[in-house]
């Protein structure tokens, strides 16, 4: 077996356990990719850029929320961190569906300071993942050139 | 498979269901369009639930099963749910991120066959047929037995009642139900006699009602408790929902009144009093306060009989009034309450002596002579549930009644003139007092009568009420612009009428009633 494609297996395993470990991601995410399949190779980096789609729209819904200063419809910001709590809980985006679950509560609260902040976090996280998960299917896209399978993962 | 072979028609069932699904959300959509690939049903996706719904009525042979997203903007997906129950008896399962029981006990009072959280696991969504498997069979059985007297159009409607009251555990739902299947499933087709629902009857059903809290009485317990011959559940029911929803309508204009801000403070008090009994062996309320603040306003939309039960509720009426009437000591200085035996009338029979003493005008004037009761049992402790009887009574028949009331002449405009007029003058205090003493007489011991009167209380002896609920709306004007007024001269206190109706108080209707005159 190529040395170069185990090495790039071995580095895709340690980044997608790291992932893991560090809250990125979490079991949802698996199930995601146990529905990759021959029929649907591409299925999980479709869906996630359906997500991130996404989070750019609802960031950018609530940012223009926000901004009615003295006027801000904490309904609407609320409702939008809801879609977005749904979605991200759908892709295993764990760290994100953590943020919109505190920023529901500074909305309800009608917090405006709380939800500016929630809001640059939501933004900061969505990126960083975003950045990271680009960084696993490149590899991904390595590991296929170079001649080797991408390897299944386990979690636990 | 089991399923199969009550399946015959679909050998491969669940495999190839054709699920329709919808979610405003892409990324969702595409991961449950994926998990129910996964599980090998058909599938058709939309964004939107008016897609959805074109869809479905294009061919609803089209789909056997909706899922669909509770979130949506263009359309609420609980709607959506209710309709596609009605219009095609699909099973249909929400979909959402909403953990909150509130939203499942919603969807399931919408008809909703499951209630799934977001993120949805592939091993829930294999499961889903067993909802497809079980209405139609309810379907089926439902025909086979509604078929003899029923043509085939109604099966279907049966069956989604079926499968409702087997899944709607909750008694709005369910009265809904029975009294659609009441009317359609009587095999004999005989029209069950109406039930006129007499003050007597309505005194039961508010003591159940009150008895059992009203967000928790059911019909079947109502029923129970009411203990009444032929009469059904259906009826109970029906007249449960009205009553709600008569109680909402004055919960709503109640909340868009003006502060009602003593009245509230006065309530505060009051409700901290469990129960009128303690009433009246109690503080000093000054009665002043803002209940009758706005009660102008509410008097134009509630009979004074509203008030009258104010009086009942107010303990120094109790202690400072004897039971002899016409007494000097009267907290309600200045407060004309006209159809003091309204309160006679009411849950608080013991007042009736002390209510009419309630009645003085500004000038130590006695507003109403005191009406003697006879009937009346003294003061028990079953007041504060009376009261809220009372209250409840009040604001449903109100809106069930008062529109059947034509305007007496002499207080029918409850226009700002006049009211202002009376508040304004002692004479016309009187003057309008007046009136409202020779309408009461008449009206032998019943006096004037509220709608809400007509309907409220356990007082036997009230008969049929209409023709004095003209009198009771006719007055009303003027005296709650009067009552008004002198409310707001006798007391200052500020609080949020809001807190006051929210709260668990028997008194909070006496908020909305005296809000809503404002």
């Amino acid at each position: 077996m190529d040395a170069h494609v185990a090495q790039l297996q071995m580095q895709y395993r340690n980044y997608i356990l790291s992932l893991y470990q560090q809250g990125f991601l979490d079991d949802q995410f698996t199930e995601l990719k146990s529905l990759q399949d021959d029929g649907s190779p591409d299925f999980v980096a479709e869906v996630l850029s359906l997500f991130f789609d996404d989070c750019v729209k609802l960031v950018g819904n609530m940012a223009r929320a926000l901004d009615q200063i003295g006027t801000v419809d904490f309904c609407q910001v609320g409702a939008n961190v809801h879609q977005l709590k749904g979605s991200s809980s759908s892709v295993g985006a764990k760290r994100v569906k953590g943020l919109c679950i505190n920023f529901k509560e500074l909305c309800e609260a009608k917090n405006y300071e709380g939800c500016v902040r929630c809001l640059q976090q939501v933004d900061i996280e969505y990126k960083t993942l975003k950045a990271k998960l680009q960084d696993m299917f490149n590899l991904e896209k390595q590991i296929v050139q170079a001649g080797g399978i991408v390897p299944q993962v386990d979690i636990n | 498979m089991t399923v199969e072979q009550d399946f015959e028609a679909v050998d491969q069932f669940p495999v190839g269901m054709r699920v329709l699904a919808v979610d405003d959300d892409q990324t969702c959509l595409r991961i449950l369009e994926t998990l129910l690939h996964r599980c090998q049903y058909h599938v058709t996706t939309t964004d939107s639930a008016q897609t959805a719904l074109e869809l479905l009525r294009e061919n609803k042979n089209k789909f056997d099963l909706v899922i669909s997203d509770v979130d949506m903007p263009d359309m609420d997906g609980f709607k959506l749910l209710e309709l596609v129950g009605l219009e095609m008896d699909l099973p249909v399962i929400m979909l959402s991120a909403h953990s909150d029981p509130k939203y499942v006990m919603k969807g399931v009072k919408h008809g909703a066959c499951d209630y799934l959280l977001k993120p949805v696991r592939i091993e829930e969504l294999k499961n889903i047929w067993q909802h497809v498997v079980r209405k139609s069979k309810f379907k089926k059985m439902k025909s086979i037995v509604i078929n003899d007297d029923h043509s085939q159009g109604n099966s279907d409607q049966n069956g989604v009642k079926a499968n409702r009251k087997r899944k709607d555990q909750f008694e709005e739902v369910e009265e809904e139900d029975e009294e659609r299947g009441n009317e359609n499933d009587d095999p004999t087709a005989q029209k069950k006699p109406r039930v006129l629902w007499t003050r007597e009857l309505h005194n039961k059903f508010l003591a159940a009602v009150d008895h059992l809290g009203v967000e928790k009485a059911q019909p079947k317990k109502i029923l129970e408790l009411m203990n009444v011959d032929k009469l059904t559940r259906e009826n109970v029911a029906s007249h449960l929902q009205k009553f709600r929803s008569a109680l909402k309508k004055i919960t709503n204009e109640a909340n868009q009144q003006a502060n009602m801000a003593a009245i509230d403070s006065h309530f505060m008090q009051m409700s901290a009093l469990k129960g009128l009994g303690g009433f009246h062996n109690q503080r000093q309320i000054p009665l002043g306060s803002g209940q009758f603040h706005g009660g102008a306003a509410t008097m134009r939309h509630y009979p004074l009989g509203r008030l009258n039960s104010f009086g009942g509720v107010f303990p120094h009426v109790s202690s400072s009034l004897p039971r002899n009437h016409n007494d000097g000591g009267y907290v309600l200085q200045g407060m004309p309450i006209p159809p003091l035996d309204d309160l006679n009338n009411k849950a608080f029979p013991s007042f009736t002596s002390q209510q009419s003493s309630l009645m003085v005008a500004p000038n130590n004037q006695l507003v109403l002579q005191g009406h003697q009761q006879s009937s009346y049992p003294s003061l028990n402790p079953g007041l504060s549930p009376h009261f809220e009887i009372n209250k409840r009574l009040d604001d449903w028949s109100n809106a069930l009644l008062s529109t059947n009331i034509p305007q007496s002449g002499v207080h029918s405009k409850p226009d700002a003139l006049e009211w202002n007029h009376f508040c304004n003058s002692d004479a016309a205090q009187a003057g309008f007092i007046d009136p409202l003493q020779m309408k009461q007489q008449p009206a032998n011991n019943l006096g004037p009568m509220t709608d809400a009167q007509l309907l409220r209380s356990s007082n036997p002896i009230e008969g049929l009420f209409v023709g004095q609920q003209k009198l009771e709306n006719g007055s009303m004007p003027s005296n709650a612009g009067s009552l008004d007024d002198i409310v707001n001269s006798m007391t200052p206190k500020e609080q949020s009428q809001a807190e006051l109706f929210e709260g668990d108080l028997g008194f909070g209707w006496h908020n909305s009633s005296l809000r809503t005159c404002i």
